[in-house]
């Protein structure tokens, strides 16, 4: 079967020295990076509302995952504005509810708490990808 | 006429309600049929970012005025808010442990925390705020916090 989508972009909050914030770009990093090198790009919320043209080239040609670090949703706002398209959307407070024990803290630095949390959410976000790329919603049998 | 009275600074509108008193730390009290419904006012829940998790003490507890009543986590802090009255703990909000978010989104209708039994409303009542007292108070916390900002 052909792949549906070939990229994901994923677009994590911008929020500078808060945890929640830095939650969700450590999340970014561990898909990008490492989970779903290959299948995925990440885009700078920064670079979105400085309207950097490269930056939203990207967002418009590809589906995006945005992370948000509270309900201001500035990370599925601005892809929107951007002219794209947010297939999936994902709270870090959502997925911090389901793991009350992992309390994220620090700002530079995350306390273990707030790395374990990222990696949760790096799980949940590969799993969208997942779901994007083969045109599967995630936990959709095959 | 409205039914809250408005306060706008930046970007950001606090409303009191009308209906309601209050205590000076921003927990209101609605009067219904003898009891006393409680919650956080729209000024306490902005300020404190989005609700984590809202740990309410359970039914069928008797506070003093004064005792630590509810304890809510949000983005930003832990914060312990105190019983504007003395009674006990007739009803817990069950959306404080399904979807606390219900204090940011309606903080003076579904987002209340708990129904209390008071033995005297009217004794509970005279050392509650009016909206208009307790109005002044939150723009003098308003102005508080543009200094700190």
């Amino acid at each position: 079967m052909m792949e549906k989508n070939q990229k994901v972009i994923i677009v994590p909050c911008s929020g500078i020295g808060k945890p929640y914030g830095t939650v969700s770009r450590e999340a970014a990093y561990e898909v990008t990076d490492e989970m779903r090198h290959a299948q995925t790009q990440l885009v700078s919320l920064a670079l979105l509302v400085l309207g950097d043209e490269e930056s939203r080239a990207v967002v418009a040609g590809y589906p995006a995952i945005t992370i948000d670090g509270c309900k201001l949703a500035c990370a599925a706002k601005m892809v929107q504005q951007s002219g794209g398209t947010v297939a999936q959307e994902i709270a870090v407070l959502d997925v911090y509810r389901r793991h009350k024990d992992l309390k994220p803290l620090g700002i530079a630095e995350l306390n273990e708490g707030g790395k374990k949390l990222a990696r949760v959410l790096a799980e949940e976000v590969t799993s969208m990808v997942d779901g994007i790329i083969t045109g599967k919603k995630a936990g959709e049998n095959a | 006429m409205s039914d809250f009275l408005e306060t706008t600074l930046d970007k950001f509108t606090f409303k009191v309600a009308m209906d309601r008193f209050y205590s000076s730390e921003g927990v209101w009290v609605k009067e219904e049929n003898g009891r006393a419904r409680i919650g956080l006012s729209d000024f306490v829940q902005q300020r404190s970012g989005d609700v984590a998790f809202a740990d309410v003490r359970p039914a069928g507890t008797t506070l003093a005025a004064g005792e630590d009543v509810a304890n809510i986590e949000t983005i930003k802090v832990n914060i312990t808010y105190t019983s504007p009255v003395t009674g006990k703990i007739v009803e817990v909000n069950p959306a404080m442990s399904d979807a606390p978010e219900a204090i940011n989104q309606d903080p003076y209708g579904t987002g209340w925390l708990a129904v209390m039994e008071v033995a005297d409303w009217e004794t509970e009542r005279v050392r509650l705020l009016n909206p208009q007292a307790y109005f002044e108070i939150m723009k003098g916390q308003t102005e508080e916090e543009t200094k700190k900002s």
